[in-house]
């Protein structure tokens, strides 16, 4: 009677070609970290965010992800690194990114959808006035002061025609007294109104489908990931839409999982919600902060909060249950922006 | 320093206009092919390879004799290509002396090569020769070498060598014998000295040689004297070299309108390999490559790329052009290519054991053109900040890795960073004495908690009191508890409300 190893073992064997060490858990990988800059996160994080896998921060609007992921840029390009931000929704702001210390020579910024959004409004503002408000060409100069024709008799070709046109049937009809035959009248044509219905609220609330938009950013993800060679890429999906953003297939997070870990390239993404999943290494859900109450006449800052959601490998490979409760960790750090106009307290 | 005792080596191509217009058409080089010159209808054959000889076609044949051959490619000539060709023939031959004198006929290329004293550094004249036949073969064209202490001794030689013969040393001394069983074309008569020969019996320049020198200028004049020492072989002469400049172009007159693209890239292969081959025989290497097309429609569409890094790799380059090409495409058919380049120096970059990971200059550049044409031309790249107080203070720039970092300081410690709203989004605001008390953003309605302005901005800068912006910061939180800290923009000109941005 063959022992449950036994089949385990022939069942891995069988299975090696297509799916790798099928019923062994993923060994623990100890992998290297690089610091974000913000002494309360790293030490949270135990030195920072992982190298050669996925960072998911998610949050909502104000929640502090792109202060968070400017910090940790600007620690890499500091050391002489090169960083990508692929900016989904176009939102990047380079004036923040500089303050923060980010050097913007080592920053590839991707920004997609900008070229429709172009096209879309050059279309919207092409205005042509009709032929009749324009200027006339001036007209040619015939033999006798005026007219097309060399002579004067071509100045009279086609009016006869031109005049029969004026003097039509139903003009002529009611002058006479002959019975007419009915002419059929042409139904007159309303054009429908070309010009769009103004919007309730006077402009738009973003109807554009971003699809377009992660559509580029996941293809410009992939080249920049397939290269190699960039520490960082921040992808930056925080504006969209979490039903949109969650459309993005969980094989392409996997694949991005696979090639940052050959690269070796700290793969940060900015979200509303969850969407890698396990293809995350780290999951840091960051909370809406408390605004500083330091001036009373300029907005001075926020007091964020981050949680560490998920981080691979942190249970202890261990079936016994212990009998006391283990010591949990700290996972929760906070931290302070301060706007750039507030100076130094 | 004694001089050097002279020496003079002769690169004669025949058949010159057919080897050009073949040298970038390789699939037409196993076909018998012939080159028409003149206008339609009165075109007749001026140049024709091997195996259109062997057809039985001849020179001055009319466009309806050659259509009675079977499977005849017809070419036109193309006097464009023929001058790129030359220049690189003439560049070929400076790899060898920096004497090179152009010689070229109508039909043939002829150049001279002062090689006196080069035997240290390249080895006798026979092995100089065979280096220089094996070059100019690599550029596509069939030549033939000879090498004479007379420069015009060299070129009669060439002219007459026989078929097979690709190299011939007269040694010195020799001319006479030498160059005697040679016909009396190589010298290039004119029809009157011709027909004065033919009279005579004079055949070959060995008879020419044989005639008494006062006879003949009593008979000819001046020019019979010339002609008689060209057929000994002691024609003095003044060797006057030219210096060309170094222009790595090639042009090729496509036989029929292209549009695909692939078939184009097909031509633009063979044409680089000839250019790096070029670059790469001055140490060189390939920094730029521009492409000029001439379109049906008589405009011409250029593009250009560059790498990071002068390079000589191929595919590289077609890959740049492709992607180039395809982000902005050629509005008509194509009639004619020019590819140009710029060299550069190939340089070799130390990378650091301790030096952080940076993307290969290479890989980079196609990753970044591949980038381009999926996002448009403006929008990758890395951002520099211009010296402004507008909204769009940035201009982009193109990525490159350089090497040494310059050193940013920054002022605050963790900044708050903004996300900026570029295509502005309109917001409908409550006001509570000239306050905002609530608005609605992405139809969600929000409660004003803290409000900071406004701060005025733009205007009329005559005008002291004038303003046309007002900017407020607010903290305001919807009714699900959802913070929202942004930058509120009023336009006061149209009383309309923006959202500039959200920091986050």
């Amino acid at each position: 009677m063959t022992s449950s190893a036994t089949i385990r073992v022939q069942l891995e064997a069988t299975l090696a070609n297509r799916i790798p060490s099928a019923l062994t858990p993923a060994k623990k990988v100890l992998r290297p970290v690089a610091p974000t800059g913000v002494a309360a996160v790293d030490e949270v994080l135990k030195g920072g965010l992982p190298v050669g896998a996925i960072t998911e921060m998610i949050g909502r609007e104000c929640s502090g992800r792109t202060s968070l992921a400017l910090s940790f840029l600007a620690n890499l390009t500091q050391s002489a690194k090169v960083c990508a931000w692929i900016d989904v929704a176009d939102v990047f702001n380079p004036e923040s990114a500089a303050a923060a210390g980010v050097d913007l020579s080592r920053l590839l910024w991707v920004r997609c959808g900008v070229l429709a959004d172009k096209l879309q409004r050059a279309t919207k503002e092409q205005f042509t006035l009709p032929d009749k408000y324009l200027v006339s060409p001036p007209t040619k100069k015939g033999l006798h002061g005026g007219g097309y024709s060399p002579h004067p008799r071509g100045e009279v070709k086609g009016l006869s025609g031109a005049v029969s046109t004026f003097l039509r049937e139903e003009m002529i009809a009611p002058r006479c007294a002959e019975p007419q035959p009915r002419v059929r009248r042409e139904p007159e044509v309303f054009e429908p109104n070309q010009r769009p219905v103004p919007k309730k609220w006077g402009g738009h609330t973003t109807p554009r489908k971003p699809w377009s938009r992660i559509e580029q950013a996941l293809q410009s993800t992939d080249l920049i990931l397939q290269g190699g060679g960039f520490s960082a890429i921040v992808l930056d999906m925080g504006s969209i839409a979490p039903e949109h953003a969650s459309r993005v297939q969980l094989a392409t997070w996997f694949r991005y999982r696979a090639s940052a870990e050959k690269t070796q390239v700290s793969f940060v993404l900015l979200t509303q919600h969850s969407c890698a999943k396990s293809s995350a290494e780290l999951v840091l859900r960051l909370y809406p902060g408390d605004p500083l109450n330091d001036d009373a006449t300029v907005f001075t800052g926020f007091e964020h909060r981050v949680e560490v959601a998920r981080r691979r490998f942190t249970q202890t490979p261990s079936n016994a249950v212990p009998l006391r409760k283990p010591p949990q960790n700290a996972n929760v750090a906070s931290w302070s922006t301060r706007s750039t106009w507030a100076g130094v307290r | 320093m004694t001089k050097p005792a002279e020496l003079y080596a002769c690169l004669y191509a025949k058949e010159f206009p057919a080897q050009t217009l073949l040298r970038l058409r390789l699939e037409l080089r196993n076909r018998p092919c012939v080159v028409m010159e003149g206008e339609l209808p009165l075109q007749q054959v001026c140049s024709l390879n091997t195996k259109g000889r062997l057809l039985g076609i001849a020179h001055g044949m009319t466009s309806v004799e050659v259509d009675t051959f079977p499977s005849v490619a017809v070419l036109t000539r193309s006097k464009k290509e023929e001058a790129s060709t030359k220049t690189a023939l003439l560049e070929c031959a400076r790899a060898f002396s920096p004497h090179v004198e152009d010689l070229s006929e109508d039909r043939a290329f002829l150049s001279a090569i002062d090689i006196a004293g080069t035997e240290k550094l390249l080895g006798p004249a026979e092995t100089l020769a065979r280096n220089l036949l094996h070059r100019v073969k690599a550029l596509g064209i069939a030549a033939c070498a000879t090498v004479s202490s007379n420069r015009n001794a060299a070129i009669s030689l060439a002219k007459g060598l026989p078929p097979r013969t690709a190299v011939q040393i007269i040694p010195r001394g020799d001319e006479a014998t030498t160059l005697a069983p040679l016909p009396l074309r190589v010298l290039g008569l004119t029809e009157e000295h011709e027909e004065t020969f033919s009279l005579w019996g004079i055949r070959t320049l060995g008879m020419l040689a044989a005639l008494p020198e006062g006879e003949l200028i009593a008979r000819m004049g001046q020019e019979g004297k010339r002609l008689r020492q060209s057929a000994r072989g002691d024609l003095p002469h003044l060797f006057q070299p030219m210096e060309p400049a170094f222009i790595l172009e090639e042009r090729i007159e496509l036989d029929s309108p292209v549009e695909e693209l692939p078939s184009l890239l097909f031509v633009v292969n063979i044409m680089l390999d000839q250019l790096i081959l070029r670059a790469r025989a001055r140490v060189l290497a390939l920094a730029s490559v521009t492409v000029t097309l001439t379109l049906e429609d008589k405009e011409t569409h250029t593009c250009t790329v560059r790498s990071a890094l002068p390079t000589n790799d191929k595919q590289l380059w077609v890959k740049l052009l492709h992607l180039d090409l395809n982000a902005h495409p050629y509005q008509a058919a194509i009639l004619s290519l020019t590819l140009s380049a710029e060299p550069g120096s190939t340089s070799k970059v130390q990378l650091g054991l301790f030096s952080p990971q940076l993307p290969e200059p290479m890989q980079l550049d196609v990753t970044l053109a591949r980038i381009r044409a999926i996002v448009g031309d403006e929008c990758v790249g890395s951002p520099v900040l211009n010296d402004t107080h507008q909204r769009k203070g940035f201009r982009m720039e193109p990525f490159t890795v350089s090497a040494n970092s310059t050193p940013v300081i920054s002022s605050n410690r963790f900044p708050s960073a903004s996300r900026q709203l570029r295509s502005a989004e309109n917001v409908s605001v409550t006001l509570q004495s000239q306050r905002p008390k609530a608005f609605v953003f992405r139809d969600k309605r929000y409660l004003v908690e803290r409000i900071y302005g406004p701060w005025l901005t733009g205007g009329e800068w005559w005008n002291p009191t004038f303003w046309s912006l007002e900017q407020w910061d607010l903290v305001a939180r919807a009714q699900d508890s959802t913070l929202l800290s942004c930058c509120l923009v009023r336009d006061l000109m149209q009383d309309r409300w923006q959202m500039a941005a959200l920091y986050d």
